[in-house]
């Protein structure tokens, strides 16, 4: 089994030419027919697990249609990115979801918007583009333009049609509290009380981001269309981007720039999982538990707001570098902040997740095992609670990591019980994070000096959001614009793995289950929930189903 | 103005049509401990049919525009509508994708052209996402309890020199004589 | 398991009132708080620097031909508060301020409008800039050069292309 850097390049060297794009990223090129080979090696004998896929359309440049499976390998602490042409008349590769499940989505998103056909995929339909879209149009190949598809291709008659109130639609857009979801359902499949198959519907989210950051904006501003994808961990998406552009072009980043990059990073993670809390406490019925994490989350709210001017989409983020510098003054305030909410959060929330209605509720519940996640390729907290150690801080480090002292905390049983614990440790390792950070941290620049980007590079950024790892990856174009970007969250490789942990719970259940990975997109209020045997079908909310029985 | 018919406490129904999700955790942030806006007589409800007033966040996207024409539809007269954030109030940072209606103006030319229903009251906080007090001062201007500040400002240059060849070449000898030329920085 | 219930409320009692009395009170926001952008309009030359940088284009230019005037709008409905305006502006006409108490009942009364005259050239008679920012130009242009300014792009490059062409011999 090779485990040093040079035996793994080596042994990729006999499946096709190998080249390094940037620091601890390599390419390999290599044929449609042995793509299954060498992906089935990446993720299954050398401990790598598979990341994203990435189709572009590189008619302009190369004259062909290409593949990118991206591939992290922890134990090296390196990226292989695996490379493929389509013939641009009939697109054909063979899919690798029969070896590794976990491409399912991928692949079926390259299909939708590229026209690749994937041979062997066990369901090549649509997934992500509206349901009125017309055949054979392909939103993000180079030869349509968003002005055609808006005004000659899409007409919003075709949307009226549907519109009928003697249809049956549910109403997939919850209200209560916290009613943060975005419109998405689950179709629950039950008999009597238990789950027996469930079925997810989503992608009403779709606002067609690439395509608007392809053809409108320039470099420097993509990082204000990256904070804005996500409503909670958007500084991460900002920090990606950036440092996919600077590996790219090879620009030197400060080092006072990293740490104020990290500072916010770490802000936004304890300011995620307190959110996570309040949400998970308030499905299972404890609304004390819900305004407590909140009322704490509030003061971090606030330090956010000094330090940059914003509660959310901080905006502190060029390439290159970061516009705005803390002083002394905050420096202290930051840290008084931190204390409190130390101190805070060590009395109350350590108490609460001892009570015995909220263990009982959650152990046990919604199990996935480590060979699932493997074959899933979950990330992030879900992944750490099922005994797999990663983690991109500690792998591959980014920004000012590698000179950090932290934990990695992982857990085995693979139950919503060990996620609350991996989440409620990892919130006490990023206060302990921000204080070294702030003590330590250097004088000197906050931009690089010169930053030109030169075309056609390809650079791959990688950070670790609340949720998982985030990838992003781009190829730079000409006239200061962005040839391909493809921004991929954590939570579209987590998602499919609640339909394997829902089968065989308790309805009551579904709610924390659903909850517990976290969804950026989150769950719903509404569930549709079809009984079998009877076949009816009911429209439930998710606070009905949550009060029923406890196990 | 139907907004009479309102007298005491406001029930709210969020509909949330495609956003990013800011705007939503921060109307969910302004019922909790710090700003409590149920003191103010203002509850979130569950179901369409029971709100006075729909709180919008998001540009409306392509999948979710049928779900958010029924759920307005279902809200009963008299209502107001709050426009939460600049995807709502304008379509955003992503007003010409096409995926995307465009915020709420096109969502009621839409319903005007074919449903021939006229708009109802509207109230647009803009921010990104606003804060928890600007949404509440929103709905404090909807209500009519303050006033708005924000208006419209218009400006149109006056008074200009003309430029002939002797001006620009003794430029400084003018404004220094001159005075009142106060063109960029000092 | 009684005295950890009653523990967790004795802390949230201990808490105390923390709700704050906007609206009846006025609130104070961080110096540095990104607000409502405005433009200064005796500072603005009309370059149109921040309508290309704006990335959500709240800030647009148009130039009308029939009056001889440009028109800078900024819309604050879709401003996202970024502040890259008040980043590349050369004259510091643009600035965010620390508002955040924007909202209106009609979508009119979001957008600011700015018109400035504009300036014919002398050969061919086109609108071709504002006054406000030739004259800006002009003061770090060399005096013997200053004359140049007065012509639109087209004519002025056919004029240097000929001193270029003299100046060859």
């Amino acid at each position: 089994m090779p485990t040093s850097i040079y035996e793994v390049l080596e042994l990729m060297r006999k499946y096709g030419r190998i080249e390094k794009i940037h620091k601890d990223t390599y390419i390999v090129e290599v044929k449609a027919d042995k793509v299954k080979d060498i992906c089935s090696i990446l993720h299954w004998k050398l401990g790598g697990h598979f990341s994203v896929t990435v189709g572009s359309d590189e008619r302009l440049i190369n004259g062909y249609f290409a593949i990118y499976h991206v591939f992290l390998l922890d134990e090296q602490k390196i990226s292989i990115i695996v490379h493929t042409k389509a013939n641009p008349a009939i697109p054909k590769i063979p899919s690798i979801t029969p070896i590794i499940p976990g491409a399912n989505w991928h692949e079926r998103e390259a299909h939708d918007f590229f026209g690749i056909v994937f041979e062997n995929h066990p369901n090549l339909e649509r997934l992500i583009l509206p349901y009125d879209w017309p055949e054979k149009v392909y939103p993000l190949r180079k030869d349509v333009s968003i002005e055609e598809l808006r005004f000659k291709i899409l007409k919003p008659e075709t949307v009226k049609e549907k519109v009928k109130p003697e249809e049956e639609y549910i109403v997939p857009i919850g209200p209560y509290h916290p009613a943060l979801h975005e419109p998405e359902y689950f179709e629950l499949y039950v008999e009597g009380e238990r789950i027996v198959d469930a079925k997810y519907k989503g992608f009403h989210v779709h606002r067609g981001i690439e395509k608007v950051a392809e053809e409108r904006l320039t470099i420097n501003q993509i990082p204000f269309i990256a904070e804005r994808i996500c409503g909670i961990c958007g500084y991460t998406h900002n920090v990606a981007y950036c440092q996919a552009v600077e590996y790219a072009a090879n620009i030197d980043v400060p080092l006072r720039a990293k740490y104020i990059r990290s500072i916010l990073l770490e802000i936004e993670r304890i300011h995620s999982h307190l959110l996570w809390f309040g949400v998970l406490f308030h499905l299972l019925g404890f609304d004390t538990g819900f305004m407590m994490t909140w009322l704490v989350r509030e003061k971090i709210m606030d330090l956010a707001e000094i330090l940059t001017g914003n509660r959310k989409n901080y905006g502190m983020n060029l390439v290159g570098g970061v516009r705005r510098d803390i002083n002394e003054g905050k420096i202290k305030l930051s840290l008084e902040t931190l204390d409190y909410v130390e101190y805070k959060l060590r009395k109350i929330l350590n108490k609460m997740l001892k009570l015995k209605e909220i263990m009982s509720r959650t152990k046990e519940i919604g199990l996935l095992s480590r060979e699932e996640a493997r074959k899933l390729s979950v990330v992030g907290p879900v992944a750490r609670a099922s005994g797999i150690s990663t983690d991109v801080r500690k792998y591959h480090p980014y920004a000012a990591y590698g000179e950090l002292e932290f934990k990695v905390p992982v857990y085995d049983a693979g139950d919503v019980y060990s996620r609350v614990l991996v989440r409620y440790d990892e919130i006490f390792e990023s206060i302990s994070m921000l204080k070294q950070l702030l003590k330590n941290i250097p004088k000197g620049d906050l931009m690089a000096e010169n930053v030109e980007v030169p075309e056609y590079r390809k650079g791959l950024g990688l950070t670790e959001a609340p949720r998982g790892e985030n990838v992003h990856l781009v190829i730079t174009g000409r006239e200061n614009k962005v040839y391909r970007w493809r921004p991929r969250a954590p939570s579209y490789n987590n998602v499919p793995s609640t339909l394997v942990m829902l089968k065989g719970e308790n309805l009551a259940d579904a709610p924390a289950i659903i909850a517990s990975i976290d969804p950026c997109f989150s769950c719903t209020d509404h569930v549709v929930v079809v009984d079998v045997k009877r076949g009816t079908r009911r429209t439930l909310r998710l606070k009905e189903i949550s009060r029923g029985r406890a196990r | 103005m139907s907004l009479k018919l309102f007298r005491r406490s406001l029930w709210v129904y969020h509909l949330n049509s495609g956003g990013c999700n800011g705007c939503d955790i921060e109307v969910l942030n302004i019922f909790t401990p710090y700003h409590d806006v149920e003191r103010l007589g203002i509850k979130l409800v569950a179901s369409p049919r029971h709100a006075d007033v729909i709180v919008f966040t998001g540009p409306i996207t392509r999948e979710t525009l049928p779900k958010a024409i029924r759920a307005f539809f279902a809200v009963p007269e008299p209502k107001a509508v709050v426009a939460v954030g600049s995807c709502a109030c304008g379509g955003g940072i992503w007003y010409d994708s096409y995926a995307v209606i465009g915020g709420i103006e096109a969502f009621y030319r839409i319903i005007e052209k074919y449903y021939k229903v006229r708009p109802p009251p509207t109230v647009y906080v803009p921010g990104c996402p606003p804060k928890p007090e600007a949404i509440i001062y929103g709905v404090a201007v909807l209500r009519g309890v303050l006033k708005q500040k924000q208006r419209k400002t218009y400006f149109l240059e006056k008074e200009v020199p003309t430029l002939t060849r002797d001006f620009i070449v003794n430029l400084e000898k003018y404004m220094k004589q001159g005075g009142g030329i106060r063109i960029g920085k000092r | 398991m009684k005295a950890l219930r009653i523990e967790i409320f004795k802390e949230a009692l201990k808490t105390g009132v923390v709700t704050k009395k906007y609206p009846f009170e006025p609130i104070e926001v961080p110096e540095g708080f990104r607000g409502k952008p405005s433009i200064d309009t005796e500072k603005c030359i009309g370059c149109g620097a921040c309508a290309n940088v704006c990335p959500p284009s709240a800030l647009s230019i148009e130039v009308d031909a029939k009056r001889g005037v440009k028109k800078i709008m900024l819309f604050l409905g879709r401003c996202i508060f970024c502040g890259r305006c008040q980043d590349v502006c050369p004259t510091e006409a643009i600035k965010l301020s620390r508002e955040f108490e924007l909202s209106s009942l009609n979508s009119k009364d979001l957008y600011q409008v700015v018109e400035l005259k504009m300036a014919r050239c002398k050969t061919c008679g086109r609108y071709y800039a504002t006054i406000r920012q030739i004259l800006f130009t002009a003061r770090n242009v060399p005096k013997d050069q200053r004359p140049l300014l007065l012509l639109c792009d087209e004519c002025r490059s056919k004029v240097s292309a000929k001193y270029i062409s003299y100046a060859r011999w």
